[in-house]
């Protein structure tokens, strides 16, 4: 994999997320909602004067593509613009929402590949044993479950019912979070040698993660199980344990590296939906995440944060397609030589 | 190693994972519960909206509970009572220049969390910059035409249009007094260039600059805001150390919080969740009535329904509809029903009123008055209503169904339209809805804010002009000083608005909210702020 294809893919990329801005910025504005009825109370929107200056703060008094030409403006300045709805710039609010969304979709995506890997490895290795009915029938019901009500469900379980899971919230009430320097808890714990907020945003990240990667999990255990079924019948699996290769590494080296591929493309995508879409589990679990920001600022069309918001998916999308590309290297050596 | 061996070794990966995650929970699950701590209390509710807690700006559902409890304004209201102003920084004050100004009296020796004494150059500075901001509280402000300092405790408010009130508007957190020594410091302008130069709200997000019992430690957006005790305050201290409103968008989760006690009241609960809550022990329900409503806009014009541009088919729907099995059946009986769009408890309306003129259903008079209209097989409409949204704990769209089942009965059918609610209140403002079901609340305590708006920009609404004589009535009803007079001035209004039959009020909810009995002296206000939190108390 040359530097080049990477620098192209990565212009190519960028192009299309500043696209998708215009895209969401067009259909935004088509759409029969006045951003100004959409923020302002009842009595402040019938004075004139009022709404003058609220239409010339956030420059919705100039024409579109103003409007946009000052977005990519700003833009290349770093700068996001100011949210309507929250009264501050974009990039403080994703700076202050995306750690918690960051750290949850982490989580889950390395509980849903510790888990549906091995699970999907032994059921297809032990195919239509109780094992594999186990595996696939647990997939089956994580991929099924709806999120908002597994989400609530595991919440009145362990936390109402069991009393073994800590509060909704990212932190127990009143524990003053770390020292802000990236903004993950965990981290930023670490970073200040306060292990007692560590162990507390752990806690508290455990449930929401298990409820997000149930979905992921159950989709991974289902594709490494049919990936490996399609690789265990290949000839040189069966030549390779004609030659006598210990069992660990045909099943490893042999057939679980060429079925990570498609794993790996997966996951990719998934862990890219876990960073911009838990709204539900955000909500149920009182955590102020991005996908619960993306979600209110569309409700109340707020321009500056939506089209913030869709560069940001984009560009978690580009990172981790790059880095889904990269690996397919490291897995399989002749994706290099093509 | 044999494929057994590689099998065993990921059943030994699987089980360890088990173990870890298992180890994870017992080791922090349970969490440090201090709710019912007789230092801290804590509410759960959804702060998602609150985008400042610059007194001057904020102007949203749910920061008042906390602007309340680190601003004061000069006068207030206690819950139950929106008739009678109450003195707060202010001990007394007169109406001077014919009725063109009123002058404060300042209490003395009260300083803010600041350690600054309270002056009324203080207050000139708030109500001038809450007026130059432009802001969405603004509007508030509007009538105020000028300020003036008498002396360090004197102050001189001139109103731009006499014939309107202004002490009903004071109580808002909006004209909340703060410290204008330290908010020039941080910036903050009171000059008509605020708008665009103020720059203190930054500073005001993090720190307040009251005279309340509680002082703003911390806000962390959409996770907590956290209160302390002010050491300054002017009467007996708050009861709590610290006070945290917990951001819990789900009420379902606050339910569960409550019940577990990490929580000491949920705010936010349905008809559905507060009736599971009874009889649960430790936990009660504190309701309090709400000067909210639900209402039906029907529109007069032609071009939108022709059937609704006739006041008697207007009529007709309004003696179809089933308020009773609305207010008992799909909200429990938790609500009550004014006369027409002044809610009971403000300007002379009340319950009796509104079994005496008001409507009801009566299916035999709505048949009526169908056949008088020309409809006698009755006709269709369109009734939007905004989706995902409830008040009082039911949401617009089983109100719309019920609606819809009633008309029925006398063969109008209403075409439901659910609306997303920005693309609703869009529509609804410019006037190009039919029939739509929406709300109404307080921007402050005063009958004028209800009458005023149904001559003016609701009217627009529903392309209905009044006529000149209801105009004139309202604003008389609105400058005259005395309360009797101007009483007997909103009831003669509401009687012709209720004949017009644009407006059809579907309910006055009660509010209410779940409490554990770690806590005592909670009540519920409707005068913007939910509950006073210095009332709070420990049990």
């Amino acid at each position: 994999m040359s530097r080049n294809y990477v620098l192209a893919r990565v212009g190519v990329t960028l192009v299309m997320a500043l696209a998708a801005t215009l895209v969401v910025f067009l259909v935004a504005h088509f759409i029969p909602v006045d951003p100004v009825q959409a923020q302002l109370g009842d009595l402040a929107s019938s004075k004139p004067e009022i709404v003058a200056r609220y239409r010339a703060h956030w420059g919705l008094d100039k024409p579109l593509w103003e409007q946009y030409l000052i977005f990519l403006q700003r833009l290349s300045r770093g700068d996001l613009g100011q949210s309507i709805a929250t009264r501050r710039s974009v990039l403080d609010d994703i700076k202050q929402y995306a750690p918690a969304t960051f750290e949850l979709a982490t989580l889950a995506i390395l509980l849903a590949f510790s888990v549906g890997v091995p699970l999907g490895v032994l059921a297809a290795i032990k195919r239509d044993s109780w094992l594999d009915h186990l595996a696939r029938g647990t997939s089956l019901v994580g991929v099924a479950a709806p999120t908002f009500w597994l989400a609530f469900i595991a919440l009145a379980l362990f936390y109402g019912g069991l009393e073994i899971a800590p509060s909704p919230g990212r932190l127990d009430a009143g524990a003053a979070p770390p020292p802000q320097v990236t903004g993950l808890y965990l981290i930023d714990s670490l970073a200040a040698g306060d292990l007692r907020t560590f162990g507390n945003a752990l806690g508290h990240l455990l449930l929401p993660s298990i409820v997000l990667a149930a979905t992921t999990t159950g989709v991974i255990t289902r594709t490494t199980r049919a990936s490996m079924l399609d690789t265990l019948g290949q000839d040189y699996i069966r030549t390779a344990r004609a030659k006598g290769v210990r069992e660990r590494a045909v099943l490893l080296r042999h057939a679980l590296r060429n079925a990570l591929i498609p794993i790996f493309t997966l996951g990719g995508v998934a862990y890219a939906q876990l960073l911009s879409g838990a709204v539900m589990t955000e909500t149920i679990f009182a955590f102020p995440g991005m996908g619960r920001y993306a979600f209110q600022s569309a409700v109340v069309l707020d321009f500056p944060a939506i089209s913030g918001m869709t560069l940001v998916v984009g560009l978690t999308y580009l990172i981790v397609n790059l880095v889904v590309d990269l690996s397919y290297a490291a897995i399989d050596p002749r994706v290099v030589r093509r | 190693m044999n494929r057994g061996d590689g099998i065993q070794r990921l059943r030994v990966a699987a089980l360890i994972l088990g173990v870890a995650s298992a180890l994870l929970f017992t080791a922090w699950g349970g969490g440090h519960a201090i709710a019912g701590a007789k230092t801290i209390l804590i509410l759960g509710t959804d702060i998602s909206d609150t985008n400042s807690l610059d007194p001057q700006r904020q102007f949203v559902y749910s920061a008042p509970i906390t602007e309340h409890a680190v601003y004061e304004t000069l006068v207030t209201m206690t819950p139950g009572n929106y008739k009678d102003v109450k003195p707060l920084l202010a001990t007394r004050w007169e109406t001077v220049d014919n009725g063109g100004a009123l002058v404060f009296h300042l209490r003395p020796n009260v300083k803010f969390v600041t350690g600054n004494p309270l002056t009324a150059d203080d207050v000139k500075f708030t109500f001038e910059r809450l007026k130059y901001l432009k802001d969405d509280a603004s509007a508030l402000a509007e009538n105020i035409a000028r300020v003036d300092v008498i002396d360090p405790l004197t102050v001189k408010v001139t109103l731009d249009d006499k014939t309107q009130p202004l002490l009903p508007f004071l109580i808002a957190p909006n004209f909340g007094i703060v410290d204008s020594k330290v908010v020039r410091e941080q910036g903050g302008l009171s000059t008509p260039d605020a708008d665009k130069n103020d720059k203190a709200t930054t500073y005001l997000d993090q720190r307040s600059v009251g005279t309340g019992p509680y002082t703003l430690a911390r806000w962390s957006r959409s996770t907590e805001i956290e209160l302390v005790r002010n050491p300054n305050y002017w009467r007996q201290p708050g009861a709590f150390e610290r006070v945290l409103i917990r951001h819990i968008p789900d009420s379902a989760t606050q339910v569960l919080q409550l019940k577990r006690g990490d929580i000491d009241a949920a705010l936010n609960l349905t008809f559905d969740q507060l009736n599971a809550l009874g009889g649960t022990p430790a936990i009660s329900i504190v309701k309090g009535q709400s000067l909210d409503f639900m209402y039906i806009a029907f529109t007069s014009s032609p071009a939108l329904s022709p059937p609704l541009s006739n006041k008697l088919a207007r009529q007709a729907l309004m003696y179809a509809i089933d308020y009773d099995g609305i207010i008992k059946g799909l909200i429990g009986g938790d609500a009550i029903r004014p006369a027409s769009f002044i809610p009971v408890g403000l300007g002379g309306s009340t319950t009796d009123l509104t079994r005496e003129f008001g409507y009801r259903q009566d299916l035999e008079k709505a048949r009526a008055l169908l056949s008088q209209a020309g409809y006698p097989n009755g006709f269709s409409f369109d009734l939007s209503y905004g989706s995902g949204a409830d008040v009082g704990g039911v949401s617009y769209e089983v109100v719309a169904q019920k609606v819809q089942a009633d008309l029925a009965r006398v063969k109008i059918q209403a075409n439901l339209k659910p609306m997303e609610q920005g693309n609703l209140r869009t529509a609804f403002r410019k006037g190009d809805l039919a029939a739509t079901i929406t709300f109404w609340n307080p921007d402050a305590m005063d009958p004028s804010l209800w009458a005023d708006p149904t001559v003016q920009r609701v009217a627009k609404r529903v392309r209905w002009e009044p006529d000149p004589s209801i105009v004139s009535l309202v604003k008389q009803a609105n400058g005259e000083p005395n309360t009797q007079k101007r009483d007997g001035l909103y009831v003669q209004f509401q009687k012709l608005l209720s004949d017009q039959a644009n407006l059809c009020v579907l309910f006055q909810p009660m509010y209410s909210h779940a409490i554990r009995d770690s806590i005592t002296g909670y009540q519920l206000t409707a005068a913007g702020w939910q509950a006073d939190l210095y009332d709070v108390k420990p049990r």
